[in-house]
């Protein structure tokens, strides 16, 4: 994931499961917002960056390095919102400038990824960006701590790190987190972003179009989930109460004689299926329909006996339900 | 009370003994019947009424005809109520279905006893030979049932034989063969006019003539089958009784 500058938080840590795209961005657009918002999701980050309340770049970028940008990224971004409740949205305000370096951070063409420094002969790699007159940024960064230094036409424009709000003219702090163990570069090379600036995102897509139907799909596959699951489960009890019914017929078969199974079949229809055994009232009534039959079969000993039996393995039943 | 023991004086013996263990088949059947299933109320009370049926024998005034056809009605109400009982208890083994109440069993014998009453109170006494008709219609009825009830008693028997109480229905069966031997064999008797009725109604014609000497021998058989297969039932129907109320105890 990228390890972008803070900047200037505005928020951070924000549970992303109650808030609704549309209001956020609506929210920092009349509020002219420039900066960016990363949305934080286990499987993969957006960013999206303002400036004066447009939104010019939308960025997804996923786990295993998959990146998606503008309507894409956005209509990912209402996927993972109404999708997950884990997200997390952080919001940092930039300076207009830092703004443009981020965005052409985003938007840039990627030349190297998650190099390690060590192996990088960073003497020849600076030289080479002078000689090509490339810009765009060098990005370097640890596990924990993250400096970007910007390019135009081979020079250098500055330093941005951590904590910084604007961009510095000094390198010793790039220099000392190229020093530090496991430091990695990335290189972006922009294609002149200064025409994307003028873009608004919100202007080009309908968000509101794009989250109700995040939304609806989401609502969509949570009945589909759902009526799975009351499918699972009705099989699952419809099982179980075969299961019971069985061991009804065979303790009243084993008092009765095989008369007995006809009987069950009987008294359960009249109370409407073996659903019946889950309801303590139709239980009731089928006992008694069990008891007045067989009294005519067994004598009032075994039926004692009997309806004790099931008494106890409908309530045993119930009770493992 | 005289005219009870005189009455007795003159029943023959055999006749009496079977009278009183009808009596007693009847009460152990009638008290079966009370806190059972409605179906054993109606085989029990028709078990009852037989004795009911059977008791002109040591009815003090069974001299008066219409009291003695009455004997007749109620014998044959029995039959119908047993039946009744036994076409409930198979349409039970076929479809588990017990409906009804006891009450209307009950309420329904009587109200057949007491109709079978207003009939013979509306029409003129009965004659001897009229006493004989409703003699046999009763039997044939009898019989008719008697068979009806063993493949109804067969048929329980095949659907319930792995219960508890099928064992009662062999006795069951046992029971309507014999009542089957018992008015069967008077019925042939009456048939063919070989009955002791025909016989003193006969002896007071005197352009009627009987074929019963050429018979003889089955005449005394029948007449033999009639007493012993009469006796036996009313046993078999009081150890039937016992024996269900055991295996339903």
């Amino acid at each position: 994931m990228f390890l972008l500058p803070k900047g200037n938080p505005l928020f951070e840590n924000l549970a992303v499961g109650t808030l609704k795209l549309p209001e956020v961005l609506a929210k920092l657009s009349t509020g002219n917002f420039t900066g960016y918002a990363s949305f934080v999701f286990q499987e993969a980050t957006i960013t999206l960056v303002f400036e004066a309340g447009k939104v010019v770049s939308a960025l997804h970028e996923e786990e295993n390095g998959n990146r998606q940008t503008g309507l894409e990224a956005l209509t990912a971004l209402c996927h993972l919102m109404v999708g997950t409740s884990g997200g997390t949205l952080n919001v940092y305000k930039l300076s207009k400038d830092l703004t443009r370096c981020i965005h052409a951070l985003l938007q840039g063409e990627i030349l190297y990824k998650a190099q390690e420094l060590k192996l990088v002969d960073i003497k020849a790699l600076l030289e080479k960006i002078g000689s090509d007159k490339m810009s765009g940024c060098l990005r370097i960064y640890t596990d924990e701590r993250s400096t970007i230094i910007f390019y135009k036409d081979g020079a250098p424009l500055g330093f941005f790190h951590d904590g910084s709000q604007d961009i510095e003219t000094s390198s010793s702090e790039s220099q000392k987190i190229a020093g530090l163990p496991g430091a990695k570069i990335d290189l972006f090379t922009t294609q002149g972003v200064e025409h994307l600036m003028g873009l608004n995102l919100l202007e080009i897509i309908n968000i509101q179009n794009i989250w109700e139907t995040a939304v609806a799909l989401q609502q969509s596959e949570i009945n589909r989930i759902n009526t799975a699951r009351e499918e699972r489960e009705r099989k699952n009890i419809a099982g179980k109460l075969e299961e019971l019914e069985d061991q009804v017929k065979t303790i009243v078969v084993e008092s009765v004689g095989r008369v007995g199974r006809g009987i069950v079949d009987k008294e359960l229809n009249d109370q409407g299926g073996n659903s019946c055994l889950l309801d303590e009232t139709n239980v009731v009534k089928f006992l008694a329909g069990v008891e007045r039959s067989a009294k005519l079969l067994i004598s009032a000993t075994s039926l004692k006996v009997m309806m004790e039996q099931l008494s106890r393995t409908i309530t045993a039943a119930k009770s493992g339900h | 009370m005289e005219q009870f023991i005189e009455l007795l004086s003159q029943v023959n013996t055999f006749e009496l003994v079977r009278t009183i263990f009808w009596g007693l088949a009847g009460a152990i059947s009638f008290y079966f019947s009370i806190g059972n299933a409605r179906v054993w109320t109606s085989i029990s009370i028709g078990f009852f009424l037989i004795f009911l049926g059977q008791a002109y024998a040591i009815n003090p005034w069974v001299h008066y005809y219409k009291l003695s056809a009455f004997h007749n009605i109620v014998g044959t109400v029995a039959i119908v109520v047993i039946t009744h009982g036994f076409l409930e208890y198979y349409v039970f083994c076929r479809t588990f279905e017990i409906s009804g109440k006891k009450v209307a069993v009950y309420l329904f014998s009587l109200l057949i006893l007491v109709a079978g009453g207003l009939f013979l109170f509306v029409n003129p006494t009965p004659s001897p030979n009229t006493i004989r008709n409703f003699k046999i219609v009763e039997n044939a009825i009898w019989v008719f049932l008697s068979i009806m009830n063993l493949e109804l008693i067969r048929k329980i028997y095949v659907a319930i034989k792995d219960s508890p109480i099928s064992k009662g229905f062999i006795a069951f069966g046992i029971v309507f063969f014999l009542i089957f031997l018992w008015r069967g064999s008077e019925l042939y008797l009456q048939i063919f006019q070989w009955d002791k009725d025909w016989q003193d109604i006969i002896a007071v014609m005197t352009d009627e003539v009987s074929d019963i000497d050429k018979f003889a021998d089955r005449v005394q058989i029948s007449t033999l089958v009639n007493r012993y297969a009469g006796f036996l039932s009313s046993l078999s129907v009081g150890g039937t009784f016992i024996y269900i109320y055991r295996l339903l105890r």
